[in-house]
């Protein structure tokens, strides 16, 4: 009982981190249409501005401030650079945020170089909870890294934010639509890219959310974007290009594959490729994508 | 800038259209009058849908040249959204119902930008129907059905000019009569409309005049009464 619960929470630990990358991708994917590689880059920009915050002003400034800089930073990127990209092949669009992401990569080495930088969790965060004294099935002394709770309860909570966003709001429901047929959109009167844009910007957010309190899990250096970019887009890829549900559910599968797999190393290493082929063959569009979709 | 007096309210100037290196419209011009109800025919490929939807803006086809005035406002300079807030709307082919949303969230969805038509209550009026589908997912609906919240999500804008593209298609002549129905008592609203229909002769049921399309260019213009007594005109130009 207590290894299977064990195992369950880590295995949400783990998707929750892929999950909050998967979302922005496939939010902006779903919207703009943009393979956005550079997504990870966000990620790990999130996560390097909160150190550098935290260490100056405290977590509390950092929270607040991190996300409002990520927006920004999404807003003029897709301004600046990404729509000039919309009419153009996946393969542009996938090398120009892919040097942007490489660049990214570098402009932080050359400031902070190459090495991990030590990110303190806030003192109200630190520690370990004794989960058996909360939940009276486990026996014994049952402890789990109060941190690691944390990103669990805020990457649910955002996915939670995301979806009332969406589907409860007027913005959301524009968004929606734009999402399943945006020409329509535009014979209706709808300024879609103007929408398109804000959703950029929520996206770069979500990485921020992932930044903050993922950075003290992953370490933060220079590489962190990439390495957790490729599992990120095997997650949107199969859960369903452009499908948030499909996100969810697909990462939900990785890090319990992970969290399961975690005694034998060497399956551990190539479960989640081995899931993702075996996924594919059988539904190429993914388990949540829409039929004709990057099929 | 072309004056708007009623006989030239829509007024197409040679207007050349492409897809990709595709050349489709070869210099249509035409001058549709506030009120009047034109069926533009042709036979398939004669890019009729082309037009129509250079007409309403879409980012594809591209116009490449030509002018398009719409009660003296150059539409050839906007895009598809700035088009629809100048009064164009467009019924699609194959309606384009947006899937995943309600009736009534495809109705919303139409009034996000300005200018409103109808409002919301007084479309279900209209269309029972609707009003008792309207928390359902709208792509469930029958295929009528779907036309009819196509021609409703129009009305829930303000209407200078309808641009209906194939409203029968697909759909069982039982119903047929039901959407033929339902453009008669639009016909009375006095808007302004542009049909094209496979369904020659339930267009021409419908329309004043008709326009008749081949290889890209205006081949006939006259009223609906000509296309249906001339039988050479509808045999060479729509086999019928």
């Amino acid at each position: 009982m207590n290894y299977l619960f064990l195992q369950v929470l880590t295995g949400l630990q783990i998707s929750a981190l892929y999950m909050l990358i998967a979302l922005g991708l496939t939010l902006i994917f779903g919207t703009l249409g943009v393979v956005n590689f550079a997504h990870g880059a966000l990620f790990m920009l999130g996560a390097y501005f909160a150190v550098v915050i935290s260490d100056a002003f405290g977590f509390s400034v950092a929270l607040v401030s991190v996300p409002i800089l990520l927006f920004i930073v999404g807003i003029i990127l897709e301004r600046g650079l990404i729509r000039f990209f919309y009419e153009r092949s996946h393969t542009d669009q996938i090398l120009v945020t892919f040097g942007l992401a490489i660049v990214i990569g570098e402009v932080l080495k050359t400031i902070y170089g190459a090495n991990n930088l030590p990110f303190a969790k806030p003192s109200w965060g630190s520690g370990i909870v004794k989960l058996h004294e909360y939940l009276p099935f486990l026996e014994g002394f049952v402890a789990y890294p109060k941190w690691r709770l944390i990103l669990v309860v805020v990457s649910f909570s955002t996915v939670a934010a995301l979806f009332l966003l969406l589907q409860f709001t007027r913005f959301g429901l524009i968004v929606r639509a734009g999402m399943r047929d945006s020409q329509m959109l535009a014979f209706l009167g709808v300024n879609i890219t103007r929408r398109f844009t804000i959703v950029f910007g929520i996206g770069a957010v979500i990485a921020a959310i992932a930044g903050l309190f993922g950075g003290p899990i992953t370490q933060v250096e220079p590489e962190l974007g990439m390495k957790l970019l490729i599992p990120s887009f095997l997650v949107v890829v199969v859960g369903g290009m452009g499908s948030l549900p499909g996100a969810v559910l697909a990462s939900l599968l990785f890090g319990m594959a992970l969290s399961f797999t975690a005694k034998y190393a060497e399956i551990q290493q190539i479960i989640i490729y081995l899931l993702a082929v075996v996924i594919l063959l059988v539904r190429p569009r993914g388990l949540m994508g829409k039929k004709g979709l990057m099929e | 800038m072309s004056m708007s007096d009623n006989k030239s309210f829509f007024s197409v100037k040679n207007i050349h259209a492409y897809y990709g290196e595709s050349y489709i419209v070869q210099g249509v011009s035409f001058d549709v009058a506030e009120g009047e109800i034109v069926a533009l025919l042709g036979r398939n490929g004669a890019g009729k849908t082309t037009t129509l939807k250079t007409l309403a803006r879409a980012l594809d086809p591209k116009l490449r040249s030509g002018e398009i005035y719409l009660g003296g406002v150059a539409l050839h300079k906007m895009k598809a959204h700035e088009a629809a807030q100048a009064g164009v709307q467009l019924v699609p082919e194959d309606r384009r119902i947006i899937p995943g949303l309600t009736v009534e969230e495809n109705l919303i969805i139409a009034q996000v930008a300005p200018n409103k038509g109808w409002e919301i209550d007084r479309i279900y009026e209209h269309f029972p129907r609707l009003a008792e589908r309207r928390k359902q997912d709208a792509t469930s609906m029958s295929g009528g059905e779907q036309q009819m919240l196509a021609v409703a999500r129009a009305l829930a804008r303000e209407v200078k000019l309808l641009l209906l593209d194939e409203p029968y298609e697909g759909l069982a002549p039982i119903i047929v009569h039901e959407i033929e129905a339902i453009l008669q008592e639009v016909k009375k609203l006095g808007i302004t409309t542009i049909i094209v229909e496979q369904n020659a002769v339930a267009a021409l049921k419908l329309a004043d005049s008709a326009i008749i399309l081949d290889t890209g260019e205006v081949a006939f213009r006259g009223t609906a009464k000509e296309v249906l007594d001339n039988k050479e005109l509808r045999e060479e130009y729509l086999a019928i």
